[in-house]
């Protein structure tokens, strides 16, 4: 077995140690004896999308907007969207979750399409929401508590035919007023929890892989890990957030 | 001068010594009362004291120390906040520290570095004479945002300033860029030769900032530094007056190398390992040169410095040594690895990983940096302590060490029993604060200063 990983845009949606998910992705593939491959694309390269399982968009800047706009309109837009819809796994955080929606509107209400992939959309603002951040997973999802660290200005609204990737129980969340956060549509993840959201909660990861492997093979067998320091490193995580909400 | 200036004066001056008699460092919060009181008390305290600012994400402390070394060899005394306090509050406190009850000022030369959002502020009052800016990479984005706003904030302080020359790093494309910003003279410091781990794994400006397109290097130094060009436009990297031209050896405690400095060739052993420590003492000739001083004379002053606290500092404890290596974002924590890849000797690396506001509560950077370089092997232990022990555990798992290789110790008593019991040499990465605190009493036990003194 394999799962071909394609990692899109590592050259400019790299902000916050997003990389610690592929590596987390990779390894937890390859203890388990199920072959990985990871191929970058970056800016102005070009691949057939269809040919790989799991799709990882990190997080990024405004400055380099533009040019990722521009690099998606000359065709990638078309091949993202009919990966999502086709039942592809996407892992998609901050700005590249974002990314997926329909729009982001800025704070002077500048609007911007983005590629209309899940049904939500972004809306910017002045105040960022930085801060820990802790949410429970979905039934469909596992039902886990994830912790991760989000860091964000826009404000995410779900569409009506999408569900939260979780509900938040410490943070702020999609927009920090209605407790959610993150989407799961199709095998699409979406999460502000940025960086690296997966070595912590290997749950989360193995439920990604279930769906990528499944999506492949008709069937996924994870066989269990020793995750000693993922589980000390949640736990610990956990303490200090329930800790500072006291 | 008005009533309010003293008042300022006065409670700076009185808080500073009831936080030294409790014998806490008081290095801060005299400056921020100060300032609170009276705003403009920076422009009063530092007119007509020559100030040479050093700004940027890595390399302020130890190239600060550089060029006091450099003041010093030229008999020229300096303010300078040596603690690494240097948010407006420290630099106040500081420049407070230098004048008596009537506000008369004692030395009239200063060497100050500065956060890159406190630059900003800072050069509201303080106009430097010089300024410096070592590099620009990803740090403490849970403060800053984004690395363009780093950009930006040292910007606002260079208008701010507009009659200081200004001596930028020309092989960070970011920092180049800052000249356009300049009203007065720009120097530009570097490397003409590729670093001793040269790699690009990361780069924070991975599009022309110009126009968008694609930089080429001919060489690199650390991630995006190096000799950069723009394949679409014409933007490069300029030609720097202050380079070094060859590395002659590389030592475990210092490097000998050639440089160029405006014209001359000069030979010089850093007094501290690592390349980037290269980087740091062309900086201090660059901007020692805009103070006045000769190459000669500022060449003397690099020999001779010290290395800021916890910035490669040696601790000898009975028969084993203890090096300390101040880590806080990947770029500064990949020269740090690869430092710790030439040790052949055995040795134990303790990683100590701190999430308080100080050390940036985000501590995602640390799987940005390329712990994959280390090798989990026969004779090197590796342990792991800080408030995030356990993330730092979990990032050396996926960096390839089994559970079982890596030791983790709760508090920083037991890390302190530790080294004293370990019997070999050993190299601490600490986040700020747990630099701050560990060095305290390992310097204590072996008869350092403390960080204020």
């Amino acid at each position: 077995m394999e799962i071909k990983i394609c990692h899109l845009y590592p050259d400019v949606l790299n902000l916050y140690g997003d990389r610690g998910n592929i590596i987390c992705l990779e390894r937890r593939l390859n203890w388990r004896g199920i072959g990985c491959s990871v191929t970058e694309l970056p800016l102005g390269e070009k691949a057939a999308l269809s040919d790989f399982d799991l799709f990882f968009i990190g997080g990024g800047q405004d400055f380099e907007q533009e040019l990722l706009l521009a690099d998606l309109a000359s065709g990638k837009a078309d091949d993202i969207r009919a990966a999502a819809a086709d039942g592809k796994t996407f892992l998609c955080i901050c700005g590249g979750y974002q990314l997926m929606g329909a729009y982001y509107q800025t704070a002077e209400g500048h609007k911007c399409d983005f590629l209309g992939a899940v049904d939500l959309y972004t809306v910017g603002a002045r105040e960022r929401m930085i801060g820990n951040l802790s949410f429970k997973l979905g039934e469909e999802s596992g039902g886990y508590e994830v912790i991760g660290f989000e860091n964000h200005s826009g404000r995410t609204f779900l569409g009506s035919g999408v569900s939260p990737l979780g509900t938040v129980t410490s943070g702020f969340g999609n927009n920090g007023a209605d407790k959610t956060e993150g989407v799961r549509w199709n095998n699409v993840f979406g999460t502000y929890s940025h960086g690296p959201v997966l070595p912590k909660n290997p749950a989360l990861c193995d439920e990604i892989l279930r769906c990528a492997l499944e999506r492949r093979y008709g069937r996924a067998e994870l066989t269990p890990l020793a995750d000693g320091f993922e589980q000390d490193a949640h736990r610990a995580a956990l303490e200090m957030i329930n800790r500072k909400k006291q | 001068m008005g009533i309010r200036f003293y008042a300022a004066l006065w409670v700076c001056k009185a808080v500073r010594l009831a936080l030294r008699v409790l014998k806490r460092g008081g290095t801060t919060l005299p400056g921020k009362l100060a300032f609170k009181l009276c705003p403009d008390i920076l422009a009063r305290l530092s007119s007509g004291v020559d100030t040479l600012i050093i700004t940027g994400t890595n390399g302020k402390t130890t190239t600060s120390r550089m060029a006091e070394q450099i003041m010093l060899s030229a008999r020229v005394p300096c303010i300078a906040n040596r603690s690494g306090a240097n948010l407006m509050s420290g630099v106040v406190t500081e420049f407070a520290d230098n004048v008596n009850l009537f506000g008369k000022k004692r030395l009239h030369h200063a060497v100050i570095e500065c956060d890159e959002a406190a630059f900003a502020v800072v050069t509201k009052y303080l106009k430097p004479r010089a300024i410096a800016v070592t590099n620009i990479f990803r740090d403490q984005l849970d403060r800053y945002g984004e690395v363009t706003h780093t950009l930006e904030c040292i910007r606002t302080g260079i208008k701010n300033s507009a009659g200081a020359a200004l001596c930028l790093n020309a092989d960070c494309p970011l920092t180049a860029s800052l000249a356009q910003s300049a009203a007065g003279e720009v120097t530009y410091f570097g490397m003409n030769v590729p670093s001793d781990n040269a790699s690009g794994a990361l780069s924070d400006v991975p599009r022309c900032l110009r126009c968008g397109g694609s930089y080429e290097y001919d060489f690199r130094t650390f991630a995006h530094l190096g000799g950069w060009r723009c394949t679409d436009c014409d933007s490069r990297r300029p030609e720097p007056d202050v380079a070094v031209s060859a590395v002659a050896s590389r030592g475990a405690d210092e490097t000998r190398a050639h440089f160029s400095a405006f014209g001359e060739a000069l030979e010089i052993t850093v007094p501290l390992p690592g390349d980037y420590n290269l980087y740091n003492a062309a900086t201090a000739l660059c901007v020692t040169h805009a103070m006045g001083i000769d190459s000669g004379t500022a060449a003397a002053g690099i020999e001779q410095a010290h290395c800021g606290f916890g910035r490669m500092e040696r601790f000898d404890l009975g028969d084993i040594s203890v090096r300390m290596i101040l880590v806080k974002n990947p770029a500064g924590c990949d020269r740090a690895l690869d430092y710790l890849t030439g040790i052949s000797e055995a040795h134990t690396c303790v990683f100590c990983l701190n999430d308080n506001i100080a050390d940036g509560t985000d501590i995602s950077w640390i799987w940005d940096a390329g712990f994959e370089r280390l090798s989990f092997s026969e004779g090197k232990r590796f342990a792991v302590s800080g408030t995030r022990a356990e993330d730092m555990a979990l990032r050396l798992k996926y960096a390839g060490a089994a559970e079982e290789d890596i030791l983790k110790i709760r508090s920083e008593a037991q890390l302190l029993d530790f080294i004293e019991r370990s019997g070999e040499n050993i190299y601490i990465l600490p986040t700020y604060t747990a630099m701050l605190s560990l060095r305290d009493k390992l310097g204590a036990r072996c008869g350092k200063e403390r960080f204020w003194r």
